[in-house]
Protein backbone atom coordinates (compact mmCIF):
# COMPACT_ATOMS: atom_id res chain seq x y z
CA UNK A 1 0.00 0.00 0.00
CA UNK A 2 1.66 3.26 -1.09
CA UNK A 3 1.58 6.16 1.35
CA UNK A 4 -0.90 8.72 0.11
CA UNK A 5 0.02 12.34 0.78
CA UNK A 6 -2.16 13.93 3.46
CA UNK A 7 -4.57 16.62 2.28
CA UNK A 8 -4.94 19.96 4.01
CA UNK A 9 -7.71 20.32 6.57
CA UNK A 10 -10.77 21.93 5.03
CA UNK A 11 -12.53 24.34 7.31
CA UNK A 12 -16.24 24.66 6.68
CA UNK A 13 -17.94 28.03 7.22
CA UNK A 14 -19.56 28.56 10.61
CA UNK A 15 -23.17 27.52 11.00
CA UNK A 16 -25.99 30.01 11.54
CA UNK A 17 -25.81 29.88 15.35
CA UNK A 18 -22.43 31.25 16.45
CA UNK A 19 -22.69 29.76 19.93
CA UNK A 20 -23.57 26.14 19.49
CA UNK A 21 -22.14 24.64 16.25
CA UNK A 22 -24.70 21.90 16.67
CA UNK A 23 -23.28 20.71 19.98
CA UNK A 24 -25.78 22.73 22.02
CA UNK A 25 -27.98 20.17 23.74
CA UNK A 26 -31.06 22.36 23.48
CA UNK A 27 -30.65 23.06 19.77
CA UNK A 28 -33.38 21.65 17.49
CA UNK A 29 -30.72 19.78 15.49
CA UNK A 30 -29.36 17.97 18.52
CA UNK A 31 -32.83 17.11 19.82
CA UNK A 32 -33.81 15.75 16.42
CA UNK A 33 -30.66 13.59 16.25
CA UNK A 34 -30.49 12.51 19.83
CA UNK A 35 -33.49 12.00 22.09
CA UNK A 36 -33.14 13.94 25.33
CA UNK A 37 -34.24 10.94 27.32
CA UNK A 38 -34.16 7.22 26.71
CA UNK A 39 -37.53 5.46 26.93
CA UNK A 40 -37.84 3.05 29.80
CA UNK A 41 -40.48 1.50 32.02
CA UNK A 42 -42.00 3.65 34.76
CA UNK A 43 -39.88 3.82 37.91
CA UNK A 44 -42.75 2.22 39.80
CA UNK A 45 -42.78 -0.78 37.48
CA UNK A 46 -41.64 -3.95 39.31
CA UNK A 47 -39.36 -4.93 36.40
CA UNK A 48 -37.43 -1.65 36.43
CA UNK A 49 -34.46 -2.98 38.42
CA UNK A 50 -33.88 -5.87 36.06
CA UNK A 51 -34.30 -3.55 33.07
CA UNK A 52 -31.69 -1.16 34.47
CA UNK A 53 -29.31 -4.01 35.25
CA UNK A 54 -29.59 -5.34 31.69
CA UNK A 55 -29.25 -1.82 30.28
CA UNK A 56 -25.96 -1.34 32.21
CA UNK A 57 -24.61 -4.70 31.10
CA UNK A 58 -25.45 -4.06 27.44
CA UNK A 59 -23.93 -0.58 27.56
CA UNK A 60 -20.76 -1.82 29.29
CA UNK A 61 -20.29 -4.49 26.59
CA UNK A 62 -20.73 -1.83 23.90
CA UNK A 63 -18.28 0.60 25.53
CA UNK A 64 -15.71 -2.19 25.86
CA UNK A 65 -16.19 -2.97 22.16
CA UNK A 66 -15.42 0.69 21.35
CA UNK A 67 -12.37 0.47 23.64
CA UNK A 68 -11.11 -2.57 21.72
CA UNK A 69 -11.61 -0.63 18.47
CA UNK A 70 -9.44 2.29 19.64
CA UNK A 71 -6.25 2.87 17.60
CA UNK A 72 -7.07 -0.06 15.34
CA UNK A 73 -7.55 0.10 11.57
CA UNK A 74 -11.29 0.09 10.94
CA UNK A 75 -13.25 -0.15 7.69
CA UNK A 76 -16.18 2.29 7.65
CA UNK A 77 -19.11 1.25 5.52
CA UNK A 78 -21.09 4.38 4.63
CA UNK A 79 -24.04 5.18 2.38
CA UNK A 80 -23.75 5.06 -1.44
CA UNK A 81 -21.47 1.99 -1.13
CA UNK A 82 -18.64 4.18 0.18
CA UNK A 83 -16.02 2.17 2.08
CA UNK A 84 -13.26 4.11 3.81
CA UNK A 85 -10.50 2.77 6.03
CA UNK A 86 -9.28 4.82 9.00
CA UNK A 87 -7.81 4.47 12.47
CA UNK A 88 -10.53 4.71 15.12
CA UNK A 89 -9.94 7.33 17.81
CA UNK A 90 -13.00 7.90 19.95
CA UNK A 91 -16.76 8.24 20.01
CA UNK A 92 -18.92 10.77 21.80
CA UNK A 93 -21.24 9.62 24.56
CA UNK A 94 -24.38 9.52 22.39
CA UNK A 95 -22.67 7.71 19.50
CA UNK A 96 -23.31 10.65 17.18
CA UNK A 97 -19.72 11.32 16.04
CA UNK A 98 -16.58 9.23 15.61
CA UNK A 99 -13.13 10.79 15.73
CA UNK A 100 -10.80 9.00 13.32
CA UNK A 101 -7.23 9.46 12.08
CA UNK A 102 -5.64 8.82 8.67
CA UNK A 103 -8.97 8.58 6.90
CA UNK A 104 -8.29 7.36 3.34
CA UNK A 105 -10.68 9.13 1.00
CA UNK A 106 -10.65 9.44 -2.81
CA UNK A 107 -9.34 12.99 -2.25
CA UNK A 108 -6.40 11.78 -0.21
CA UNK A 109 -5.61 10.97 3.40
CA UNK A 110 -7.29 13.18 6.02
CA UNK A 111 -5.00 13.29 9.04
CA UNK A 112 -7.88 13.78 11.49
CA UNK A 113 -11.59 13.65 10.78
CA UNK A 114 -14.95 13.57 12.50
CA UNK A 115 -17.40 11.10 10.99
CA UNK A 116 -21.09 11.67 11.63
CA UNK A 117 -22.58 8.38 12.79
CA UNK A 118 -25.71 9.22 10.83
CA UNK A 119 -23.60 8.74 7.69
CA UNK A 120 -22.12 5.43 8.82
CA UNK A 121 -23.98 2.18 8.28
CA UNK A 122 -21.45 -0.12 9.91
CA UNK A 123 -17.78 -0.42 10.73
CA UNK A 124 -15.63 -3.51 11.12
CA UNK A 125 -12.24 -4.44 12.52
CA UNK A 126 -10.20 -7.50 13.38
CA UNK A 127 -9.04 -8.82 16.72
CA UNK B 1 -41.67 -3.79 16.10
CA UNK B 2 -38.96 -1.30 15.23
CA UNK B 3 -35.50 -2.30 16.46
CA UNK B 4 -34.85 1.11 18.06
CA UNK B 5 -38.10 0.95 20.03
CA UNK B 6 -37.31 -2.28 21.81
CA UNK B 7 -36.37 -2.24 25.47
CA UNK B 8 -33.19 -3.77 26.96
CA UNK B 9 -34.97 -6.95 28.04
CA UNK B 10 -36.15 -7.55 24.48
CA UNK B 11 -32.66 -6.87 23.08
CA UNK B 12 -31.20 -9.29 25.59
CA UNK B 13 -33.13 -12.10 23.92
CA UNK B 14 -30.73 -11.84 20.94
CA UNK B 15 -27.47 -11.90 22.91
CA UNK B 16 -25.00 -14.68 22.05
CA UNK B 17 -27.18 -16.08 19.26
CA UNK B 18 -26.16 -16.26 15.63
CA UNK B 19 -28.16 -13.59 13.85
CA UNK B 20 -28.64 -12.02 10.44
CA UNK B 21 -28.91 -8.24 10.49
CA UNK B 22 -30.51 -6.53 7.49
CA UNK B 23 -29.27 -2.97 7.12
CA UNK B 24 -31.20 -0.09 5.57
CA UNK B 25 -29.28 -0.42 2.28
CA UNK B 26 -30.35 -4.09 2.00
CA UNK B 27 -26.90 -5.40 3.02
CA UNK B 28 -27.00 -8.46 5.24
CA UNK B 29 -24.52 -9.17 8.01
CA UNK B 30 -24.21 -12.43 9.94
CA UNK B 31 -22.46 -13.21 13.16
CA UNK B 32 -22.87 -13.87 16.85
CA UNK B 33 -24.54 -10.96 18.59
CA UNK B 34 -22.31 -9.65 21.38
CA UNK B 35 -24.39 -6.69 22.50
CA UNK B 36 -26.89 -3.99 21.61
CA UNK B 37 -26.06 -0.45 22.73
CA UNK B 38 -29.08 0.80 24.71
CA UNK B 39 -28.27 4.42 23.78
CA UNK B 40 -27.98 4.07 20.00
CA UNK B 41 -29.49 0.58 19.44
CA UNK B 42 -26.27 -0.32 17.58
CA UNK B 43 -25.59 -4.03 17.14
CA UNK B 44 -22.18 -5.65 17.67
CA UNK B 45 -21.58 -8.89 15.76
CA UNK B 46 -18.56 -11.18 16.18
CA UNK B 47 -17.43 -13.84 13.70
CA UNK B 48 -14.58 -16.21 14.42
CA UNK B 49 -12.55 -17.14 11.36
CA UNK B 50 -10.63 -20.34 10.69
CA UNK B 51 -7.39 -18.34 10.98
CA UNK B 52 -8.21 -17.91 14.66
CA UNK B 53 -8.76 -14.18 14.28
CA UNK B 54 -12.10 -12.62 15.04
CA UNK B 55 -13.92 -10.08 12.94
CA UNK B 56 -16.07 -7.57 14.85
CA UNK B 57 -18.72 -5.46 13.16
CA UNK B 58 -20.68 -2.58 14.69
CA UNK B 59 -23.91 -1.80 12.83
CA UNK B 60 -25.22 1.62 13.81
CA UNK B 61 -28.69 1.54 15.33
CA UNK B 62 -30.23 3.97 12.85
CA UNK B 63 -29.22 1.62 10.00
CA UNK B 64 -30.69 -1.59 11.46
CA UNK B 65 -33.83 -2.67 9.62
CA UNK B 66 -34.26 -6.19 10.92
CA UNK B 67 -32.52 -8.72 13.15
CA UNK B 68 -33.30 -12.42 12.72
CA UNK B 69 -32.05 -15.26 14.89
CA UNK B 70 -30.55 -17.97 12.68
CA UNK B 71 -29.19 -20.39 15.26
CA UNK B 72 -28.94 -20.58 19.02
CA UNK B 73 -25.62 -19.55 20.45
CA UNK B 74 -23.43 -21.97 22.35
CA UNK B 75 -21.73 -21.44 25.69
CA UNK B 76 -18.40 -21.80 23.91
CA UNK B 77 -19.14 -18.88 21.57
CA UNK B 78 -20.35 -16.81 24.50
CA UNK B 79 -17.16 -17.33 26.52
CA UNK B 80 -14.97 -16.79 23.42
CA UNK B 81 -16.65 -13.43 22.73
CA UNK B 82 -16.42 -12.36 26.35
CA UNK B 83 -12.76 -13.41 26.50
CA UNK B 84 -12.12 -11.34 23.39
CA UNK B 85 -13.68 -8.07 24.45
CA UNK B 86 -14.24 -8.01 28.21
CA UNK B 87 -11.25 -7.49 30.51
CA UNK B 88 -9.71 -10.42 32.35
CA UNK B 89 -11.69 -11.47 35.37
CA UNK B 90 -9.99 -11.03 38.73
CA UNK B 91 -6.82 -13.11 38.83
CA UNK B 92 -7.04 -15.35 41.84
CA UNK B 93 -4.72 -14.11 44.55
CA UNK B 94 -4.46 -15.74 47.93
CA UNK B 95 -6.21 -14.01 50.83
CA UNK B 96 -2.91 -12.95 52.46
CA UNK B 97 -1.73 -11.29 49.24
CA UNK B 98 -5.08 -9.49 48.86
CA UNK B 99 -4.99 -8.45 52.51
CA UNK B 100 -1.51 -6.95 52.20
CA UNK B 101 -2.37 -5.18 48.94
CA UNK B 102 -5.45 -3.69 50.55
CA UNK B 103 -3.47 -2.56 53.58
CA UNK B 104 -0.70 -1.05 51.42
CA UNK B 105 -3.28 0.81 49.37
CA UNK B 106 -5.10 2.06 52.43
CA UNK B 107 -1.87 3.49 53.84
CA UNK B 108 -0.97 5.03 50.47
CA UNK B 109 -4.37 6.73 50.27
CA UNK B 110 -4.12 8.02 53.83
CA UNK B 111 -0.59 9.33 53.18
CA UNK B 112 -2.11 11.29 50.31
CA UNK B 113 -4.84 12.75 52.53
CA UNK B 114 -7.74 10.67 51.18
CA UNK B 115 -10.22 9.51 53.84
CA UNK B 116 -10.53 5.76 53.46
CA UNK B 117 -12.50 3.10 55.30
CA UNK B 118 -12.71 -0.64 54.93
CA UNK B 119 -16.02 -2.08 53.74
CA UNK B 120 -15.64 -5.83 53.85
CA UNK B 121 -13.21 -6.74 51.07
CA UNK B 122 -13.54 -3.27 49.51
CA UNK B 123 -12.01 0.07 50.33
CA UNK B 124 -14.32 3.11 50.40
CA UNK B 125 -12.68 6.41 49.59
CA UNK B 126 -14.43 9.59 50.78
CA UNK B 127 -17.68 7.55 50.91
CA UNK B 128 -18.09 7.95 47.15
CA UNK B 129 -15.55 5.66 45.51
CA UNK B 130 -15.18 1.92 45.94
CA UNK B 131 -12.04 -0.11 45.25
CA UNK B 132 -12.55 -3.87 45.05
CA UNK B 133 -10.00 -6.68 44.87
CA UNK B 134 -7.34 -6.87 43.50
CA UNK B 135 -7.16 -3.09 43.99
CA UNK B 136 -5.87 -2.02 40.58
CA UNK B 137 -6.84 1.30 38.95
CA UNK B 138 -9.46 -0.52 36.87
CA UNK B 139 -11.09 -1.88 40.03
CA UNK B 140 -12.23 1.59 41.11
CA UNK B 141 -15.87 2.56 40.73
CA UNK B 142 -17.39 5.97 41.35
CA UNK B 143 -20.22 8.03 39.93
CA UNK B 144 -18.05 11.15 39.75
CA UNK B 145 -15.56 10.95 36.89
CA UNK B 146 -13.26 13.66 38.26
CA UNK B 147 -12.78 11.90 41.58
CA UNK B 148 -12.41 8.60 39.74
CA UNK B 149 -9.64 9.96 37.53
CA UNK B 150 -7.75 11.43 40.49
CA UNK B 151 -7.86 8.25 42.52
CA UNK B 152 -6.92 6.10 39.51
CA UNK B 153 -3.92 8.33 38.88
CA UNK B 154 -2.94 7.97 42.51
CA UNK B 155 -3.17 4.18 42.26
CA UNK B 156 -0.99 4.25 39.15
CA UNK B 157 1.65 6.20 41.09
CA UNK B 158 1.55 3.84 44.05
CA UNK B 159 5.13 2.74 44.81
CA UNK B 160 5.74 -1.00 44.73
CA UNK B 161 8.02 -3.11 46.89
CA UNK B 162 7.69 -4.40 50.43
CA UNK B 163 4.95 -3.12 52.72
CA UNK B 164 4.75 0.66 53.01
CA UNK B 165 5.58 1.39 56.61
CA UNK B 166 3.23 3.65 58.46
CA UNK B 167 5.71 6.45 59.15
CA UNK B 168 3.36 8.73 61.09
CA UNK B 169 5.53 8.23 64.15
CA UNK B 170 8.53 9.63 62.29
CA UNK B 171 6.85 12.94 61.39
Amino acid sequence: MSLKPPVGVQRLPRGPDPNSRGFDRSSPRFIALCPTSIPSSASTDPGIEEEQRVRSELRERFLRTLLMMTDKPVQFNMYEKVQVPARFGASDIDILNFHVSDLETPLGVQKEALLRCQDVISCSFEL
Amino acid sequence: MKWRDMNPLEWREFINHEVCVTACDEQRFEGSLFTVDPVSASVVLVSFQETGRASVRVILGHAVREVQILRSGSEETESRMKGLILPDTTPSLCPEELQSRRENLRLWLERNRFPVTEDGQDLRVASVLTISAPYRPEDCSCTNEIILARVQRLLQNQPYGPTITDDRSRD
